[in-house]
C-alpha cells in the first residue's frame, strides 16, 4: 500500500432506501489532494461521502483511511467532517461561536477531561483564521447564513485534520465571500498540507483550483485535474450527453488571486 | 413572632428546615442541571414519564416494607433503557415510548395498592413530596446520589453539550455516543427519583425544566446559561421552602410557583 494513498474506495455500492446511489466506486485519493466532488443533485454525492466516513451502511466494496478499514477506523482526531445540513441546528440552542469551535477539539483522548490551555489556543488560531474575531462571543444563532457556515469550518479544523470533508460548505453567498472561502481552503491544503474532498457546485472554482474531480452520478469517475484534461468531457460523464460547461482557463487567473 | 429577619433568622435555626436545605438543594442543582440537557435534547417529558413509573416501584417498596427508592430506582432505571431501546429501533417514538412506560409503571402502582387495601399517608407523601419532614436516612441517600449526578455531569458536560447539539457529527469526533447516552439516561432516572422525596412525583417536571427553560430566555452562553440555571434553581427552592414553612403551605406547590414566578419575569424581561 502507497504512503501516499490517504483514501482508497474499491468497489463501493451503496443503497438508501432500495435504490442503489453509488454503484461499484473505486477512486485513490492521494495526500495533499484538493478534491472536488461534483455532479447533479440527487446523484449521491453526500452519500458517497457518509459512506466514506462510514455513517451510513455500505452494501459492498471496501474503504480504507490511512490505510485502516473504515469498518475499524479510530483515528477520529485525523478527520474532520462539515455536513450539508450543519447550519440547521436549533437557533435557540446556547452557543457561542467560540463554545462551538471549541467542541471541535472534544475527542476520545480527552474524555471527561476540561479543555486545556492549547486546546483553547487552537480555538483562538481558528477564530483568526476563518476571520470571526468580532463575533467569537456571538451566540450561534444570531449569526447570518455565511457566518455559521464559517463558524462550522473553524470548528472542524480547530481539530487540526490531515483530510476535511466539506459537503457544500460555502452556499447562498456573495461572490466575495466566496472567492474569499477558496482562497483559504487553497490556503489550507497548499501551506498546511490538508488533503480536502469538498462537494461544490462551483465548476469553475473546482478546475480552477483543485487537483482531481470526483464526478458522481450513481457511478464515480476519478480524474486528475491538468491542463489537458477537458472539463467537458468528464462533467458529461456525470451530467449527460448534452452538458455543456463554458470554461475558459485564463479565467483562473483572472477570477482567482491567491493569498 | 416579630420582625421578618428574626424570623427567617429563627428558621434557620431548626434542625428540620437546615436539613431540608441541604438536601434540597443538591438534589436541585441535580435536577436543574440535567433539565437544562433535556431540554437541548427536546426530551423534557421523559422526566414525567420516568417519575410516574417510579410511582409503580415505591408502590412495591411500601407493599413489601423496604426502602421504596430502591425499587422505584430499578424500575426507572429499566423504563428509560426500555425507552432509549424502542426509540433506537425505530419501534416507537419518544414521546409514545414515554407514554408506554408511564402507563406501565403507573398500572403496577395502582393494582397494588389496591392489594394492600388502599391509600396510605406514606405514598402520599412521594405524591407530592416531603421535604421538610425528610429524615437524616434519607436525607443522606438523596445528598449522596446527588452528588453522583452533580459529578457525572462535571465531568461530561463538554461531551454530553457536543452530543445535544449535533448527535451525528459527534460519532465523529470518536466519543463514545451510545454509552454515553445510556449513561445519562440512567443518570436521569436517578435524578428523578431522588427529588420525589423532595418535590413529589407530580411536580418533578417542574423542578427539572423550569430553571433551564428560565436561564433560556437570556440568550447567553453555554456556560453561563449552565450557571444561570442552578442558581435559578436553588433560589427558587430556597425562597420556596421560606415562603411554604413561614405561611404552612404546601412545600412543593410553592416551590413550583416560586420557579414559574422567576421563569415569568426572565421571559418578561428577556423580551423587553
Amino acid at each position: 500500500m502507497d504512503e501516499d494513498h490517504v483514501l482508497v474506495v474499491e468497489g463501493l455500492n451503496v443503497t438508501r432506501g432500495g435504490a442503489q446511489v453509488i454503484r461499484n466506486a473505486s477512486f485513490v485519493v492521494n495526500r495533499n489532494d484538493y478534491v472536488g466532488i461534483v455532479g447533479p443533485n440527487g446523484g449521491g454525492k453526500t452519500t458517497l461521502l457518509l459512506a466514506i466516513l462510514g455513517m451510513i451502511p455500505r452494501e459492498s466494496g471496501t474503504i480504507k483511511i490511512f490505510n485502516q478499514d473504515i469498518a475499524s477506523f479510530r483515528q477520529w482526531q485525523r478527520l474532520a467532517y462539515v455536513p450539508q445540513d450543519a447550519v440547521n441546528f436549533d437557533p435557540n440552542f446556547p452557543i457561542t461561536v467560540r463554545e462551538l469551535i471549541s467542541l471541535g477539539r472534544v475527542n476520545r483522548g480527552n474524555l471527561g477531561r476540561p479543555l486545556k490551555d492549547d486546546d483553547w489556543e487552537a480555538v483562538e488560531d481558528s477564530i483568526d483564521f476563518m476571520g470571526l474575531r468580532e463575533i467569537s462571543d456571538k451566540r450561534m444563532g444570531e449569526l447570518s447564513g455565511g457566518q455559521k457556515q464559517r463558524a462550522f469550518i473553524a470548528k472542524a479544523l480547530v481539530r487540526g485534520p490531515e483530510i476535511l470533508f466539506l459537503d457544500e460548505p460555502i452556499v447562498g453567498v456573495d461572490a466575495d465571500t466566496q472567492e474569499k472561502f477558496f482562497q483559504k481552503m487553497s490556503n489550507l491544503n497548499q501551506k498546511r498540507n490538508i488533503t480536502i474532498l469538498m462537494v461544490s457546485h462551483d465548476l469553475t472554482a473546482v478546475f480552477c483550483r483543485m487537483s482531481r474531480v470526483l464526478c458522481v452520478n450513481r457511478d464515480v469517475y476519478s480524474s486528475p485535474i491538468t491542463p489537458t484534461v477537458d472539463p467537458n468531457e468528464l462533467l458529461r460523464k456525470a451530467y449527460g450527453e448534452h452538458f455543456h460547461f463554458v470554461y475558459h482557463r485564463h479565467e483562473c487567473r483572472g477570477d482567482f488571486k491567491d493569498e | 413572632m416579630s420582625d421578618p429577619i428574626s424570623v427567617l433568622m429563627n428558621l434557620f435555626n431548626y434542625q428540620f428546615f437546615q436539613n431540608a436545605v441541604l438536601g434540597g438543594v443538591l438534589v436541585t442543582l441535580a435536577c436543574a442541571w440535567i433539565g437544562l440537557f433535556l431540554i437541548l435534547r427536546k426530551e423534557s417529558m421523559i422526566v414525567d414519564g420516568l417519575a410516574h413509573t417510579a410511582f409503580g416501584g415505591i408502590a412495591i417498596g411500601l407493599f413489601f416494607s423496604i426502602n421504596p427508592i430502591i425499587p422505584a430506582l430499578l424500575i426507572s432505571a429499566v423504563a428509560v433503557l426500555a425507552i432509549s431501546y424502542l426509540r433506537r429501533k425505530g419501534i416507537a417514538q419518544s414521546d409514545s415510548a414515554i407514554a408506554v412506560m408511564l402507563a406501565i409503571g403507573f398500572s403496577t402502582g395502582l393494582i397494588i395498592i389496591s392489594l394492600a387495601g388502599g391509600f396510605n399517608v406514606e405514598l402520599f407523601s412521594y405524591l407530592f413530596g416531603s421535604i421538610l419532614t425528610i429524615n437524616m436516612g434519607d436525607l443522606l441517600t438523596v445528598s449522596l446520589l446527588s452528588v453522583v449526578t452533580i459529578v457525572f455531569l462535571s465531568l461530561f458536560y463538554k461531551e454530553l453539550m457536543c452530543i445535544s447539539f449535533d448527535e451525528r457529527s459527534s460519532r465523529l469526533t470518536g466519543i463514545p455516543v451510545e454509552y454515553l447516552s445510556v449513561a445519562f439516561n440512567l443518570i436521569v432516572a436517578l435524578t428523578i427519583v431522588l427529588s420525589i422525596k423532595i418535590i413529589g412525583i407530580i411536580l418533578v417536571v417542574a423542578l427539572v425544566v423550569l430553571p433551564a427553560l428560565t436561564a433560556l430566555q437570556l440568550r447567553l452562553s453555554f456556560r453561563k446559561t449552565m450557571l444561570t440555571t442552578v442558581v435559578v434553581g436553588v433560589v427558587g427552592l430556597i425562597m420556596g421552602l421560606i415562603i411554604s414553612a413561614l405561611y404552612d403551605i404546601a412545600t412543593s406547590g410553592v416551590i413550583v410557583f416560586t420557579l414559574v414566578f422567576i421563569f415569568a419575569v426572565s421571559a418578561v424581561y428577556s423580551r423587553l
